[in-house]
């Protein structure tokens, strides 16, 4: 690390509280504790210890390029954040919209080239034949009835960018707290077993960290607590884990890559607004989809890219193209128009991927605690109950005179989350996926049980972490491996991935690009989310191992690139990164296929905290 | 110079460069669809206008930095959170609408109210700074319209460098046709500057700046004064985007030499 | 009925540039369309001499100024220019060539004169005895057409908003004016203009071909490495041997002027785009630029367009272009380079 290696004069603040990143987690967090900072009189209600005599003072740095340029569905049934909003008025918030409708749905296989067991193929045969009596159309078919843990009958559809904005202008006007986007935090500062406050990331590097003449060597923001609410990705979160333990081997680790638009539907398109629609089946038996419709006729749509789909070229964005191809949906989407593109990783292992959530002088929040419930398909509103509880926690605390010492978090943080419905709905969905690791139909068949039984029933986990198929295992009796070498030596020659190449010889059809919805990827990029990288950052996406790069049959960091930045390097060695088109979706940091020859349960891609990214406000 | 300079910096918000912009008519008049929700950053040229405040102001003790903008206020506050690690300033904020549909003169009109209320601001030490147009209204006019209503008649457009003589003159250099720059020397404040992009790269965030920056932001922010703007005796027959697709031949596989050739016989036509 | 006024000055060489006959043309339409008698007011040390070469534009009135202290571009004397001109011609339109001179001053003038200004007008339509302009608005991104009710209305023409008037020479009687100004009030003295810093002046405006380079020069290419030096010999070659016009993407832009030694001679002053410059020439050819919508907007005046890329899916791919052509840049600037040097060499 250049902090190191670099004596170098190094600013300092004091604050009470810094948080990282701010997402749903965080911001349910600042919320809550703001409505109570002031006493009704205009006077501190909690005074701050390193500012006597004003309120306590609280930052929060968030990494993207504004507060707004978040990822994510939504639905939720923001049972949390209704708490926190007593008087939530959805008109109050852009593209809000309650949810009237919901559709579960199986896509059949339209094409013949998804890759399907044969009990699948047998389904969708079946259902064929039987479509008279069945709730079918254009391939697909409507499932009767939804299961309840499923549902989100009294929810909200958001787009968490605007969700973020509203948020986040309230707090600001509060004055009590204060964010501040465009702003990476390096890592913790950690001393002994506890923490200290966090480093924001060097400014003036070259993109390889050296200094230039406009050197800011990433100041030191002391603080008495810090809450960590970076998401799933997040560096110092990740290094939080690396100290404090509770890590869990990667084996636990479960990931998906969701990767979406919102789109400015036709107009002639019926369906309703509020509409919830999911999806499974199609393009792949592993790839799930959603389709939500918020007012005035745009709709936020996508695809999740889960890492137990053992595809070594498996690429979200042409899926993507054929999931919304579907004659099921294309329907409603033909003659739509992008309005925004963006990516990001989940970390799906729930409370299984549990790490320390405290220690002294921090605590840690959202997806990146493990807050996420992949059998209910929700993350955003369980993240804000973590934030929120955290946030009472602390008001006791501070009110109480005493420290953001681990021991007082545990009887505050740690005994609310473990007393909340978060807690019980984790431990019921904590084994549902395991099913998915020994099938697709084992995989429906757990997540049900799961569901069914309150988590009483579920599969077995597999052991270990499969290893990758290579691209002639994957392709085998579909593409003949002297072609795939060919394709190989073409595409690796151009520093091109080889997933588009490979998927048309498949059997997959070139997608009918119309320039208002099917876009190549760059243009997704740059029409729906506008990517964009500041210099003066060192970039925050590393190949640790060329060595190990290099005998690396299936590159697949470039190959499910969200954004295409990583390409292969036709001389070989680390693959290249163009940060000018990264999305920080993290994905390259789970799916890198090699392990470090010292920490086996770490892949060759370091994934730092950078900045700039989408600018789009919409997803 | 040694008490410094009292400088103004006067910069609009517009939406993030990127974004795509549809006009749409409002029961106000004209305004870009979904304005609201589209992120928006501080007017490019304007900002670089900020950062060559800062920079003279940090080279001549004593000097002063206000950036006064003309914004909806809510937009505005999420702006600052960019904005407000940059450089010191204080932010003489004024709620009205961001829009490029209203009229250069109201603006100005507006501005000039709130340069007037800035207590202790000394005319003998006002550079008037701002962007030489703004990415909205791309009028190129408001600065000069303040100017006059500041009687200041010494100004400059396109400025892309200001330098202090040891006199206390400065040294001007104005972009002018072709990718030349006129050098003019003006005795010293009072001066109005359009910036063009100048030769500052975008200082870095700094936490410290932004710390202290937002504890005269936010009070401003509540206590700020709104101004109707509109656009009084302009009538807006149409405003339309460019229909510019061009049937795009793409050649591919095509020798280098049958390209060249191409080419060049498409130059020479 | 208006009354309207061309305000005009000479170059260098006693001459009226282009864009001051465009502005001719404008004013002899708006005086036909409107029936409205016209004045023209130059500004040069010998305007008579100028007001000869368009003696037959049909002006009602020739004013000239001459003194010393208004020949040069300066916001003080400018504006008391303007100010005397209108008032002795009592114009309720003004028009200049919307050059760096007159859009220095129109809007402040317009305001001492109680009216509004409009600069980078593109189009002057009359319509049922009124005027209309179109104007772009959002930084090209879209067009307004507008009328206003506030006279005087000061008018800076963007270069191409006419034809540049031809017609007659024509003895006429020019009226000089004797314009009082205090010297005290005169505070700045221009020194002149200062080309970049570079030996070669890469931007000209007349020339018939833009030629844009985006960061693919500087990028790795096939082999792994980057040549910048290369790119850079290459470029430089095509401007000498085809007088093109350069400009740059962002990119490129502001990858040379963080002092990395990529393309010396490019500056910001070379940026096309939104945040950059929008040239008007009837050609440009775009080569390792891959077309992004900041860019193209700067495109807007460029009629026909052309573009070299190795992505067949780069932006200019997607109607941006009239041709793409797939292929490396840098063999074939070198192939085109080569063909014209042959050329040369043949004349
Ligand atoms: C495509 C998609 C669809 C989804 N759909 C739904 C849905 O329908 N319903 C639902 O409930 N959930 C959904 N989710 C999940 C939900 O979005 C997440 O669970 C939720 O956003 C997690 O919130 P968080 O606050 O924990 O983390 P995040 O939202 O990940 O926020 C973390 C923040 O920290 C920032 N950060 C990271 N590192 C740093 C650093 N070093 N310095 C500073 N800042 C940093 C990040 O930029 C980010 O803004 C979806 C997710 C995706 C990707
Ligand atoms: C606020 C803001 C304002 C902006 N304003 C502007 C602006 O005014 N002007 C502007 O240009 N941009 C502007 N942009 C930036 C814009 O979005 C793009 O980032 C920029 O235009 C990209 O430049 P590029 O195409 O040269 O580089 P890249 O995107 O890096 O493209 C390089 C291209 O070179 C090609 N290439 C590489 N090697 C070769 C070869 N050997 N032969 C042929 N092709 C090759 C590649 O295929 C690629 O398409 C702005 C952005 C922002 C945020
Ligand atoms: S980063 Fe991982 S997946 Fe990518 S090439 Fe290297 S070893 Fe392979
Ligand atoms: S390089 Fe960027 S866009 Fe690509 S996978 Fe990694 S984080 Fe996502």
């Amino acid at each position: 690390m250049t902090n190191e290696t670099l004596s170098v004069d190094r600013q300092e603040i004091a604050v009470d509280i810094a948080c990282v990143g701010f997402g749903p987690a965080t911001a349910g967090f600042l919320t809550t504790l703001s409505q109570t900072l002031m006493n009704s009189d205009g006077s501190p209600a909690i005074e701050s210890r390193v500012m006597p005599g004003a309120p306590l003072q609280v930052v929060c740095y968030e990494r993207a390029d504004d507060v707004g340029f978040a990822v994510s569905g939504v639905v939720t049934r923001a049972r949390a954040i209704r708490t926190t909003f007593p008087a939530l008025n959805l008109q109050d918030i852009p593209l809000a919209t309650a949810v009237s409708r919901e559709e579960l749905v199986y896509l059949l296989d339209p094409i013949g080239a998804s890759r399907r067991p044969w009990y699948m193929r047998f389904a969708d045969k079946t259902i064929r034949a039987l479509r008279r009596i069945l709730p079918y159309e254009k391939e697909a078919l409507r499932l009767p009835y939804i299961p309840p843990f499923l549902r989100k009958d009294d929810g909200l559809l958001l787009s968490l960018g605007q969700f973020h904005q509203w948020v986040a202008s309230q707090l600001l006007a509060s004055g009590l707290v204060q964010i501040w986007p465009g702003t990476p935090v390096a890592e913790p500062l950690i001393e002994g077993d506890s923490v200290k406050g966090v480093r924001l990331a060097d400014q003036g590097v070259t993109k390889d960290g050296t200094p230039t003449e406009s050197f800011m060597p990433g100041m030191d923001i002391l603080a008495d607590l810090v809450v960590v609410g970076d998401g799933p990705v997040g560096p110092v979160g990740r290094k939080l884990e690396e100290k404090f333990g509770g890590s869990k081997p990667s084996h636990l680790n479960e990931w998906a890559v969701g990767m979406k638009m919102v789109v400015d539907l036709p107009e002639n398109c019926t369906l309703p607004e509020g509409t919830v629609i999911h999806t499974f089946g199609f393009p792949e038996p592993e790839i799930f989809g959603f389709l939500y419709v918020y007012r005035d006729r745009v709709a936020s749509l996508g695809i999740f890219v889960p890492s137990w789909f053992q595809n070594p070229v498996r690429s979200a964005y042409r899926y993507l193209q054929h999931w919304m191809l579907h004659p099921y949906l294309w329907q409603h989407l033909e003659g739509g128009t992008l309005r925004s593109w963006g990516a990001k990783s989940l970390k799906e292992s729930g409370k299984l991927g549990e790490p320390e959530l405290i220690g002294n002088g921090f605590a840690r929040i959202g997806e990146g605690s493990g807050s996420t419930n992949v059998l209910t398909g929700s993350g955003v509103d369980e993240a804000w109950l973590t934030g929120a509880l955290l946030a009472q926690a602390v008001i006791q605390l501070a009110k109480n005179g005493q420290t953001f010492s681990k021991e007082n978090l545990e009887k505050t943080y740690l005994k609310l989350r473990r007393g909340s419905w978060l807690e019980t709905e984790a431990t019921i969905a904590q084994h549902a996926r395991n099913g998915f690791h020994w099938g697709f139909f084992s995989g429906l068949l757990g997540m049900s049980l799961a569901g069914f039984t309150h988590g009483m029933l579920h599969f077995p986990r597999r052991k270990k972490n499969h290893r990758m198929p290579s691209l002639e295992e994957f392709f085998k009796n579909r593409i003949a491996p002297e072609e795939i070498a060919q394709i190989r030596k073409e595409c690796y020659a151009k520093g091109k991935s080889l997933h588009d190449a490979l998927m048309t010889k498949a059997g997959w059809p070139e997608i009918p690009f119309d320039n208002k919805l099917l876009v190549s990827h760059q243009d997704a990029l740059l029409l729906g989310g506008k990517v964009q990288a500041p210099d003066s950052y060192a970039d925050h996406v590393l190949f640790l191992y060329p060595e190990l790069c290099d005998a690396c049959g299936v590159k697949l960091c470039a190959e499910m690139c969200s954004g295409q930045a990583i390409t292969p390097n036709p001389n070989g060695g680390r693959p290249n990164f163009d940060r000018e088109k990264c999305v920080h979706c993290g994905a390259c940091l789970w799916n890198c296929t090699q392990a470090q020859p010292t920490d086996p349960d770490k892949t060759a891609v370091e994934f730092r905290a950078g900045a700039g990214g989408l600018h789009s406000a919409e997803n | 110079m040694s008490e410094g300079y009292h400088i103004v910096v006067c910069a609009g918000i517009v939406p993030d460069p990127l974004q795509t912009l549809q006009p749409v008519q409002t029961p106000t008049g004209w305004g870009l669809k979904n304005e609201m929700m589209l992120p928006a950053v501080l007017d490019p040229w304007a900002a670089h206008a900020l950062y060559e405040a800062a920079h003279l102001a940090k080279k001549t003790p004593g000097s002063k930095v206000y950036l006064v903008s003309l914004a909806p206020k809510a937009k505005l506050q999420q702006v600052m959170m960019t904005v407000a690690q940059k450089a010191a300033f204080e932010l003489v904020p004024v709620d009205g609408p961001a829009s490029g549909f209203t009229e250069a003169f109201e603006v100005a009109s507006a501005l000039y109210e709130a340069i007037m209320g800035i207590a202790g601001l000394d005319r003998n030490k006002l550079l008037l700074f701002g962007g030489w147009e703004s990415a909205s209204r791309g009028a190129g006019s408001t600065l000069q319209i303040l100017g006059e209503m500041l009687q200041i008649h010494d100004q400059f457009q396109g400025v892309d460098e200001c330098t202090v003589n040891p006199d206390g003159s400065l040294q001007i250099l104005e972009r002018v046709e072709g990718g030349n720059h006129q050098v003019s020397v003006c005795k010293g404040p009072p001066v109005v500057l359009g910036w063009a992009t100048g030769n500052l790269p975008e200082p870095p965030n700094n936490p410290q700046i932004g710390m202290s920056n937002m504890r005269t932001i936010m009070p401003a922010l509540q206590k700020a004064k709104t101004a109707k703007i509109g656009a009084d005796g302009v009538f807006f027959g149409s405003v339309e985007l460019p229909k510019q697709l061009r049937q795009t031949r793409v050649v591919k596989d095509a020798q280098v030499d049958e390209i060249a050739r191409e080419i060049l016989e498409w130059i020479r036509k | 009925m208006e009354t309207i006024l061309v305000v005009l000055n000479v170059d260098e060489n006693g001459n009226l540039s282009k864009h001051a006959l465009e502005t001719v043309s404008a004013g002899v339409k708006l005086s036909k369309g409107l029936s409205s008698p016209f004045t023209v007011g130059i500004v040069g040390p010998k305007p008579e001499l100028a007001a000869e070469l368009i003696g037959g534009c049909g002006a009602t009135h020739f004013l000239g100024v001459s003194a010393e202290a208004f020949q040069i571009p300066r916001y003080v004397t400018d504006s008391v220019l303007i100010e005397n001109l209108a008032n002795k011609s009592q114009a309720t339109l003004i028009l200049a060539p919307g050059s760096s001179r007159w859009n220095r001053v129109l809007p402040g003038v317009a305001h001492r004169l109680g009216g509004r200004a409009d600069l980078h007008v593109g189009e002057l339509k009359v319509a049922e005895g009124k005027l209309s302009i179109t104007k772009w608005y959002y930084r090209q991104r879209m067009e307004a057409v507008l009328q206003r009710a506030h006279r005087p209305w000061c008018l800076g023409l963007d270069s191409g908003a006419d034809a540049p008037w031809q017609g007659e020479r024509g003895q006429v009687s020019v009226e000089i004016l004797d314009i009082p100004i205090n010297p005290a009030e005169i505070r700045t003295q221009v020194q002149g203009a200062k080309s970049p810093s570079t030996s070669e002046q890469t931007i000209r405006p007349d020339a018939e071909l833009l030629f844009v380079a985006g960061a693919g020069w500087t990028k790795k290419q096939a082999d792994g490495q980057a040549h910048p030096d290369r790119a850079a010999e290459l470029i430089l070659r095509f401007l000498q041997l085809s007088g093109a016009s350069l400009g740059g993407s962002k990119s490129l832009v502001d990858l040379s002027s963080e002092g990395q030694s990529v393309l010396p001679f490019m500056t910001h002053l070379n940026q096309v785009g939104q945040t950059g410059a929008t040239p008007r020439h009837p050609k440009g050819l775009a080569t390792c630029c891959h077309g992004e919508e900041p860019h193209v907007v700067g495109w807007r005046f460029i009629n026909e367009r052309r573009a070299v890329n190795l992505d067949p899916n780069c932006g200019w791919a997607h109607g941006k272009a009239d041709v793409l052509y797939v292929a490396d840049a840098f063999q074939v600037m070198e192939r085109l380079n080569a063909l014209l040097e042959q050329e040369k060499q043949s004349k």
